[in-house]
């Protein structure tokens, strides 16, 4: 596997503050790389250390095998970045916007015009080619924010949290947007402390607390890190205690919670463990609404490896 | 790339409302409310004659020069006669003023010469003015008159400190005799029009200033984006730089286009003079602008503030708000005024006003230039980072 990125012993500090703490990892060509992590975990730090934007103490930045520096300007060719915070001109109309940020890329006219118009089509901002970032809503806004990084076609794309306070249906559509920039065959970094997205979005995961790497690979191994391997959740109202004392005893049963009306089942493996619920429901004669069973989520990853949940 | 980035920057500035009301409009609207303020004063011509007296004593009697001098800016047949002179007694003279039929008397004597009056006001300082010119300078009667006759104006125009600051600085500049005051009538409300200029090339680096935050990382989004592209930072910087100064010459212009051409202000007949002084100003702004920006810690509009702040305490040292203010600090601090910028302008179109040689307007563009030099060099010192400790 070819690494587009490879970070070795990245440190960083704010004052005292260490924000980074020797963090060592590769981003692979093709694949779509998930940063999860919690507010103020250091991702966004990461990102602009890797873009040298930002000094640190310790480490070694490597971007298509060569190591990057400010002036590395063959580098900044090949890469889009999407900050965190929105960062477009006010003054400029959404077109003005990304034709000024590809302009800077490009000289090219015609494939200028080309890039603009893909980028605008592949963020669904066609109708509001005229309208002033100030005019747009918050979701409409992200978007123009993607499209402005990534107008350029570059190789190598980095995501800060594109989606943070974005509704569903704008959500979707940029998510929907950087598969397709991975499927014309782009490397992407995505940060987010949304799990969701990381599960349905990204290959591979690493998970970051506190400026460390606490776990990484890809959603299933993670999910192995957990210690469960399964959650059934039964919508029931007709439990008493000596039911649930009976269901705690089932086969490999690791935890069962009932809670205003819904009963949550742990285990630690996955062997038929639906079917002896069922069986159990109905020789008990209890009625249920719904059933269903679960993988464990990232979230269940991050309360077994910290102790605290991913969100608060 | 230059150009790309120099276009969208210009777009984006000109779009600014904010800025360029405050760098193009204010000025514009300043100087039609300079106008308006001082237009009615200015037409005002005739000058009533100042009632005084003078003790006839033995050497006055016995000084032909004191007399002559005397009785021409007394003479009724004159149109510009300063004063209504009446020659008395000591003791007459001190019934008169008490009884407020003249503002002042004056003893002539070997000694300095007593001038004696009630109240501190304009007509007190003019026959002061007077007597102390008779006697410091060789000086004729027409030549005082002509000085008297501008002082009333200007006296008129902006108040009694203003007048006193004016006669403070045609004291001073007596001392260094240059042309006949009486054929270059420097009007107070020219020198207004002159700091309004000079405010307006200093001011108008606001734009500079904003256009740079944009290309740098540490102190703007979009100039975090700026600094990824491929684009070389002294490129951005300058393109960026550039637009700014196009838009803030083209507002200069305008106000010159406006006081000179419109308003029929005078500033003299050497306008290449005029718009390179101009220039040389709006680059002091500039750099000045891009200095404050790129050397302090603080939010955008902080710096406006800062630069804003900067601007008319630079105005006001030059006499913006007065010419005795300016009389003050040349006096007291000559320093502050050697490296004012504001100054600096001012003192230009001063000098190409006054003088037939360039020597004293080429002093302040080279002034100029040199403090923009200097602030640049400040600028480059934070420009030059690359990579930041934090964004
Ligand atoms: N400019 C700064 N000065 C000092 N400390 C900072 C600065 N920026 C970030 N930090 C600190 O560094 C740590 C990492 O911050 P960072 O912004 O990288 O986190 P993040 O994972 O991107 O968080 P978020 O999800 O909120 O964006 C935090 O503890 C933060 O308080
Ligand atoms: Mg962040």
């Amino acid at each position: 596997m070819e690494n587009i990125v490879e970070v070795k012993n990245l440190t960083k500090e704010y004052k005292k503050k260490k924000a980074i703490d020797d963090l060592s990892f590769d981003v692979y060509k093709g694949e779509i790389l998930g940063f999860l992590g919690p507010n103020g975990s250091g991702k966004s730090t990461t990102i602009n250390c890797i873009l040298a934007l930002l000094n640190f103490s310790k480490g070694k930045i490597k971007i298509f095998g060569k190591e990057m520096k400010p002036n590395s300007y063959d580098l900044k060719k090949k890469i889009g970045v999407v900050f965190q915070d929105v960062a477009v001109f006010e003054e400029l109309t959404v077109f003005e916007n990304i034709d000024y940020f590809c302009g800077l890329y490009i000289d090219d006219k015609n494939t200028r015009k080309k890039y603009v118009e893909d980028a605008i089509n592949l963020v669904g901002l066609q109708e509001f080619k005229k309208y002033y970032p100030k005019q747009l809503s918050g979701g409409l806004l992200r978007r123009l924010n993607i499209a402005c990084g990534i107008s350029h076609k570059p190789q190598l794309i980095f995501l800060d949290e594109p989606t943070v306070a974005v509704d569903p249906q704008s959500r979707n559509n940029i998510l929907d947007g950087i598969k397709k920039l991975r499927a014309e065959g782009a490397t992407i970094v995505y940060t987010t402390h949304y799990m969701e997205e990381v599960e349905i979005l990204c290959d591979r995961v690493i998970i970051l607390d506190k400026g460390k790497i606490i776990a990484s690979g890809t959603n299933d191994e993670l999910k192995d890190l957990a210690n469960i391997k399964e959650r059934i959740t039964v919508e029931t109202k007709d439990l008493d205690n000596n039911h649930l004392n009976e269901i705690t005893q089932l086969p490999e049963v690791f935890e069962a919670l009932y809670e205003d009306g819904i009963l949550k089942i742990s285990y630690k493996n996955e062997k038929n463990n639906l079917e002896n619920v069922i069986d159990y429901l109905k020789s008990n004669q209890i009625k249920y609404r719904k059933i269903y069973s679960e993988r464990p989520t990232l979230n269940d990853v991050f309360l077994e490896l910290t102790g605290k949940e991913l969100r608060d | 790339m230059f150009f790309k980035n120099f276009k969208y920057t210009f777009k984006a500035l000109l779009r600014n409302r904010g800025l360029v009301f405050w760098t193009i409009a204010f000025p514009l609207i300043m100087a039609l409310f300079f106008k308006m303020a001082f237009s009615g004063i200015e037409e005002k011509e005739t000058f009533d004659a100042i009632n005084v007296a003078v003790v006839s004593n033995e050497y006055f009697e016995n000084d032909g020069i004191l007399k002559d001098v005397f009785r021409t800016l007394s003479d009724p047949e004159n149109e510009d006669q300063v004063f209504n002179t009446s020659y008395v007694e000591e003791g007459e003279a001190k019934e008169l003023l008490q009884d407020g039929k003249i503002d002042g008397y004056v003893v002539f004597s070997e000694n300095a010469p007593k001038v004696f009056v009630t109240k501190n006001g304009v007509n007190q300082t003019i026959f002061k003015f007077v007597v102390e010119e008779i006697v410091q300078s060789s000086d004729t009667a027409d030549i005082i008159q002509a000085k008297v006759e501008k002082m009333f104006k200007e006296q008129n125009s902006g108040g009694f400190w203003n007048t006193l600051g004016m006669i403070f600085a045609m004291m001073q500049e007596n001392r260094s005799n240059i042309k006949d005051i009486s054929d270059a009538n420097l009007s107070y409300m020219t020198i207004e029009f002159y700091t309004l200029v000079a405010m307006a090339c200093l001011y108008g680096g606001i734009l500079g200033a904003v256009s740079i935050s944009w290309c740098l990382a540490n102190m703007t989004n979009v100039g975090k984006r700026l600094s990824l592209t491929p684009v070389s930072k002294i490129k951005l910087v300058l393109s960026s730089a550039l637009a700014g100064y196009v838009i803030q010459l083209f507002g200069i212009v305008l106000l010159l286009i406006l006081t000179i051409g419109v308003l029929k202000v005078d500033f003299g007949n050497k306008i290449p003079q005029i718009v390179i002084l101009s220039v040389a100003g709006s680059m002091a702004g500039l750099t000045m602008g891009i200095a404050v920006t790129t050397g302090i810690k603080a939010s955008e509009n902080a710096k406006t503030g800062i630069l804003i702040g900067v601007t008319m305490l630079w105005c006001f040292f030059a006499g913006m708000m007065g010419v005795v203010m300016k009389y003050v600090i040349d006096k007291n601090i000559p320093i502050i005024n050697k490296i004012n910028p504001a100054n600096m302008i001012t003192d230009g179109f001063y000098a190409l006003y006054y003088y037939d040689t360039l020597d004293r307007y080429m002093t302040n563009i080279v002034g100029l230039c040199i403090f923009s030099a200097i602030m640049l060099a400040i600028a480059i010192f934070s420009l030059r980072k690359q990579k930041y400790e934090s964004l």
